[in-house]
């Protein structure tokens, strides 16, 4: 539905309108529906690397291309002087940005389908605003935004920690 | 309509040690910059403008297509010999002289009120999808960003980059083509992307670049 539609009050009424039919609608054939539970969503399993991994200062760098990887980890290594510093949250997860967004999230890796590790808000693993872990060791972890949009931006980061030392 | 012939002066109105001054604030490059004796270590590095938005795409097939600052052929009178690249920043012009009083004019975007300059340098250096160093500035604005970016299609330096010896400026592409025409940089000088594509084949490492800057009352 375009945006525009939202921008008249007559056209909210008839979506309000609208929205209600269709609630009455599920509600009368959510009784009859067939698989109970059933959802699109993967529910996250265990992620295969502990979340406190990621806690310390890290170099960052991007690439998009793959003849540029090595070179990319090379300038990440050299980046510690403006390091990218990840704490820990106030529960379980760390203290992380997500694209576009100068306001640090709590975040958590969420274990997914077919083995893969995503990290971001707690929830299905797989979200638009995940990113997932291609890889990670101690020293060195390599992440991909889960939106192609946001991906092509953006590229693969390498966050190389910062010296040895774990915050 | 050349208004800014009569200006040329072969210093920089607003040096390098501007430019050092400000760190990573500007658009630099640092190689043998004989106007800033004083330049920094940070403003050695590939840094942008703070207003830059990495991330933004816009491919090497971007040109200006309407209005003036579409690359086209113009009367141009000058003695400077053909391969030449003259620079009007108050015009917004970038003219690379054909010879027979021609040249091919492209839009450009300019360095900022304070961040213009003139002078005489030549190309350095070139680089396809040059990289790219966001500075300090812009990392405490949006920590979210790499602090470095390898060359490509979200890169605010744009598809090609032509490196001004002896300064920390460049002519560049850019992932923002609606800036062309404006005085938006920190004293580099932007072309959209098909543009600046067209110029980097055109121009070679050597090739003199005069920058005129007409100043205003």
């Amino acid at each position: 539905m375009p945006p525009s539609f939202f921008s008249s009050p007559r056209n909210t009424i008839k979506l309000h309108a609208g929205t209600f039919v269709l609630l009455a609608l599920a509600v009368t054939l959510s009784g009859c529906a067939g698989t109970p539970g059933e959802t699109a969503l993967p529910r996250a399993t265990p992620a295969a690397y502990p979340v406190d991994r990621l806690i310390g200062k890290w170099g960052v760098a991007s690439y998009r291309q793959d003849k540029d990887k090595a070179r990319t980890e090379a300038q990440a290594r050299a980046q510690c002087k403006l390091p990218y510093v990840i704490s820990k949250g106030p529960t379980d997860g760390v203290m992380m940005h997500v694209a576009d967004d100068p306001t640090p999230h709590e975040l958590t890796l969420k274990g997914g389908p077919g083995g893969k590790t995503y990290l971001g808000f707690e929830g299905p693993p797989g979200d638009e605003q995940d990113r997932e872990i291609l890889s990670m060791s101690d020293n060195m972890f390599v992440t991909r935004f889960v939106s192609p949009e946001t991906n092509t931006r953006y590229g693969t980061f390498i966050y190389v920690r910062c010296g040895t030392a774990r915050s | 309509m050349f208004s800014g012939f009569s200006s040329l002066s072969l210093g920089v109105l607003r040096s390098g040690a501007m430019c050092a001054c400000l760190g990573a604030v500007v658009c630099c490059l640092g190689s043998a910059p004989a106007f800033s004796q004083a330049a920094s270590e940070s403003a050695m590095r590939e840094t942008l403008d703070i207003g830059d938005e990495p991330g933004r795409v816009s491919t090497e097939e971007v040109v200006i297509t309407d209005g003036p600052y579409r690359r086209q052929l113009v009367f141009f009178r000058t003695t400077d010999a053909p391969g030449t690249i003259e620079i009007h920043t108050a015009e917004r012009f970038l003219y690379l002289v054909l010879g027979n009083n021609r040249a091919l004019r492209y839009g450009i975007g300019v360095g900022r009120e304070g961040f213009q300059w003139s002078g005489l340098v030549t190309v350095v250096r070139k680089a396809e999808w040059p990289d790219w160093t966001p500075p300090p500035e812009m990392i405490a604005r949006q920590p979210y960003l790499p602090r470095f970016m390898a060359g490509g299609p979200g890169n605010p330096l744009g598809a090609r980059a032509m490196y001004l010896g002896g300064t920390v400026y460049r002519i560049h592409g850019t992932n923002q083509p609606e800036t062309i025409g404006q005085s938006v940089s920190s004293g580099c000088f932007r072309l959209a992307n098909g543009d600046v594509v067209d110029l980097y084949s055109r121009a070679n490492v050597g090739t003199k670049v005069i920058v005129r800057h007409a100043a205003t009352l």
